[in-house]
């Protein structure tokens, strides 16, 4: 670059040099040449006037006395020089004394001419004065030839020929010069130009081996979420008829006839139970989170509320050793959401900031609008260019290596000793953030702290009422006499469902597959309620069986089921509008909140 | 004094080659005279000073007449005006540059004797005795003026005489006047 620059500079001017060097080399031809020609010039006049002043100092006596022969004799020596045309001598009477004369054309003038050097139709004419002793004793006359300036011209144009010749070889030297300059910054451009693409396509490289170690981790995530989403979904069958039958257990226990130790042994048995249960569905719950298909009810969620609403909640439970800060966002988005699982995953984080403070610290909760952009998400596996709100919870705890901070999402990955921790939590956060078309950045640096920002897309267009923060709602038994249709292939869980119905009082028709089910339909018209598994055999699922059954039916009500959330109802992760569900494993009192709700609810 | 003498000769009338008869002859000769001092050099001590006059001596009886006075009359050689004198013999008192002898070939030879080691040019006509004869003597050839010239005379009265003189000296007799 920097040579380049000087040789630009040399571009301009060698061949400016070269055509001076060209213009001086011409300009000092044509000076010889004039110089030559007035040399040439004033040296024939001297060589003649000196020849002219021998012989008239030679001449001398033979003028004085007359003697013509020797003064011819002079003059004719002359002849010798093929330039001389004419010689004459002539007395101080100005009569020609001698004269020799080469032709005709051009003979001595009689008398002594006047002039002592004049040029004439190319021939010079020299008089000089004969002197003796500083007498004057005569004149000589003098004519040679000088050479034709055409001639001349000729002669010197050899040299005109060879200067132009050289000038031209300078001035094409400068202009290759120019060239080969100009050819050499072009090279180095193009150089540069190479280098900067080789960079370009390191990066490109580099960005390409991070993203594809993104991707591996990415697809590894996602093999482990098929694995336990299916063990989840089994699971939950199994726990809907542990939990089922035990809560069946313990209303009907009420109307037994025990007592005493007894009955105290059954309730604590019972109870313990039905805590492993519900540990069991919490996982359960998790690992289908972390699988993305837990079903989401998204809502239109303002953010900055529900960290309101739940940072009491997370300063009981974290203790009164650590500082909890919330910093909220004034114009903050509304995001699309589920905002049951969004207070889990805050909650999650919360935890694990706390157990990275074991001797107490600062939890920050934050939020903020964000704008991710295109180098960002090159930077990152899939992660969307656009607007989003951030939720960031930052701790001044320990912190974590690269290393650590690489799995802490895998589920089962705990840094917590045996029996603290189950793994789970930072997978759920992870699960759902994901399922809501988030991102989820950890910056840690050990001994220093940890944040961890969950990015979730801005709601564009409110679609729903902003959702109050989800309060546990009692459980409400309505002792309503309405019909309503169990549509089950488990059997077990079916009859789990049954009596859980029939105890809640309601009149409960049951089949194990959609015909079945539509059959019972046309046959009983008082059922006002489907309620179905989503996965079905026979040919139906519990979507289609669910249209086809409101299309006989059109003011009946369905409620659907799931273990698993990857189905007819869920898209993409999230419930289509206007269905209603309740997840495996439900309890007795769940169960009876959402029959209740839907049988309430509008059409 | 060459004009003059040139211009004696336009009046004469005729170009010095054609013409012959006794008075054309004396004045070539007279002419002469006053051209030979160029081409002499004298030794130093020839003049009194450098306004000396340069004195033309007539020994014996004149055949010029006055066409000498005419010729010498205002005329100068190297500072010297000239003067012209008239002797009957030669004393060695008298101071003469050029020396014109006429008379018999004794008499003669006596006068130039009597100048013998002085710085004086000796002029003689026709003279065919060696002894008779002057550093320079006329003679004619081929109808022209000539002379020849005594060089071991010159030599001997310390006279320089030009190589351009002697180039168109003719040839004397043999070792006449030699002595």
């Amino acid at each position: 670059m920097r040579r380049s620059i000087r040789f630009n500079a040399s571009g301009n001017f060698v061949p400016a040099a070269a055509m001076v060097a060209a213009g001086f080399l011409l300009a000092l031809a044509v000076a010889t040449i004039v110089y030559g020609t007035q040399f040439y010039t004033s040296q024939i006049t001297r060589d003649t006037t000196i020849q002219a002043r021998i012989l008239a100092s030679t001449v001398t006596a033979a003028l004085a006395f007359d003697d013509t022969k020797t003064g011819k004799e002079y003059v004719d020596a002359l002849e010798a020089n093929p330039a001389v045309q004419a010689v004459a001598i002539y007395d101080a009477g100005g009569r020609q004394f001698v004269s020799f004369s080469r032709d005709r054309q051009s003979p001595p003038p009689s008398a002594a001419p006047s002039a002592e050097a004049r040029i004439a139709n190319d021939r010079l004419n020299v008089v000089v004065p004969v002197m003796q002793a500083g007498r004057k004793l005569g004149s000589v006359y003098l004519q040679t030839e000088i050479e034709p300036v055409g001639r001349r011209l000729v002669r010197f144009g050899l040299i005109a020929i060879l200067v132009i010749m050289t000038s031209l070889v300078v001035a094409g030297l400068g202009v290759s010069q120019t060239d080969l300059a100009n050819a050499n910054t072009e090279l180095e451009k193009r150089a540069s130009e190479l280098g900067k693409i080789n960079a370009h396509l390191q990066v490109q490289i580099d960005q390409r081996e991070r993203v594809e170690a993104a991707l591996r981790q990415s697809q590894k995530m996602e093999a482990i979420g098929q694995l336990t989403g299916g063990i989840a979904h089994d699971f939950n069958n199994l726990l809907q008829i542990i939990t089922g039958s035990l809560d069946m257990l313990r209303r009907r226990s009420a109307r037994w006839d025990i007592s005493g130790d007894t009955a105290h042994d059954f309730d604590r048995l019972v109870h313990a139970a039905a805590e492993g249960a519900k540990r069991a569905a919490a996982l359960t719950h998790q690992l289908l989170a972390f699988s993305r298909r837990q079903p989401l009810a998204p809502k239109a969620v303002d953010v900055n509320k529900l960290v309101l609403g739940i940072s009491s909640l997370i300063g009981r439970s974290i203790g009164e050793t650590i500082a909890i800060e919330t910093i909220l966002a004034a114009g903050l988005w509304p995001v699309w959401t589920d905002p049951n699982q969004l207070e889990s995953a805050i909650v999650n984080l919360a935890v694990n900031s706390r157990d990275a403070m074991p001797n107490g610290g600062k939890l920050t909760i934050e939020t903020a609008n964000a704008h991710l952009d295109e180098a960002y998400a090159g930077a990152h596996e899939d992660v969307k260019v656009g607007q989003y709100v951030v939720i960031a919870v930052t701790d001044s705890g320990v912190g974590m290596s690269k290393d650590i901070v690489d799995q802490v999402f895998e589920p089962f990955f705990t840094t917590k000793q045996p029996g603290q921790g189950t793994g789970l939590g930072l997978s759920q956060v992870y699960g759902f953030t994901k399922q809501s078309g988030g991102h989820i950045k950890i910056y840690s640096e050990p001994d220093h702290g940890t944040t961890v920002k969950l990015y979730l897309p801005r709601l564009l267009t409110v679609r729903d009422e902003i959702a109050e923060s989800v309060q546990d709602r009692a459980a409400q038994v309505a002792t309503a006499n309405a019909t309503i249709l169990v549509v089950e292939d488990e059997e077990a869980v079916r009859a789990s469902s049954v009596e859980m119905l029939r105890e809640l009082g309601y009149a409960v028709f049951e089949a194990g597959d959609g015909p079945d089910a539509l059959q019972i339909l046309e046959q009983e018209p008082k059922i006002e309620l489907l309620f179905t598994d989503v996965v079905l055999p026979a040919g139906l699922n519990g979507r289609e069986l669910a249209e086809e059954a409101r299309r006989r039916r059109p003011d009946l009500k369905v409620l659907y089921t799931t273990g698993y959330a990857r189905n007819a109802i869920v898209h993409h992760g999230r419930l289509d509008p206007g269905v209603d569900l309740i997840s495996k494993p439900f309890s007795y009192s769940a169960l009876a909140a959402k029959v209740r709700e839907v049988l309430e609810g509008p059409e | 004094m060459l004009a003059a003498v040139l211009g004696f000769l336009a009046i004469v009338g005729c170009a010095v080659p054609a013409c012959a008869g006794p008075s054309l002859e004396w004045a070539i000769k007279a002419a002469y005279l006053f051209k030979l001092p160029p081409f002499i050099e004298w030794p130093g001590n020839a003049f009194a000073s450098p306004s000396s006059p340069f004195n033309l001596c007539i020994v014996g009886s004149d055949p010029f007449g006055d066409l000498l006075e005419r010729g010498a009359a205002g005329q100068k050689l190297g500072g010297h005006p000239i003067v012209l004198e008239h002797l009957t013999d030669v004393s060695q008192n008298a101071r003469c540059q050029m020396m014109y002898v006429a008379g018999d070939p004794q008499s003669v030879a006596a006068d130039i004797a009597a100048t013998g080691g002085m710085p004086v040019l000796t002029v003689t006509d026709s003279q065919t005795d060696g002894r008779a004869k002057g550093i320079i003597n006329f003679v004619t050839r081929d109808n022209h003026v000539r002379f020849e010239i005594d060089r071991a005379a010159a030599a001997r009265d310390r006279l320089d005489i030009s190589s351009k003189l002697l180039s168109i000296a003719v040839p004397g007799e043999p070792d006449q006047g030699a002595q």
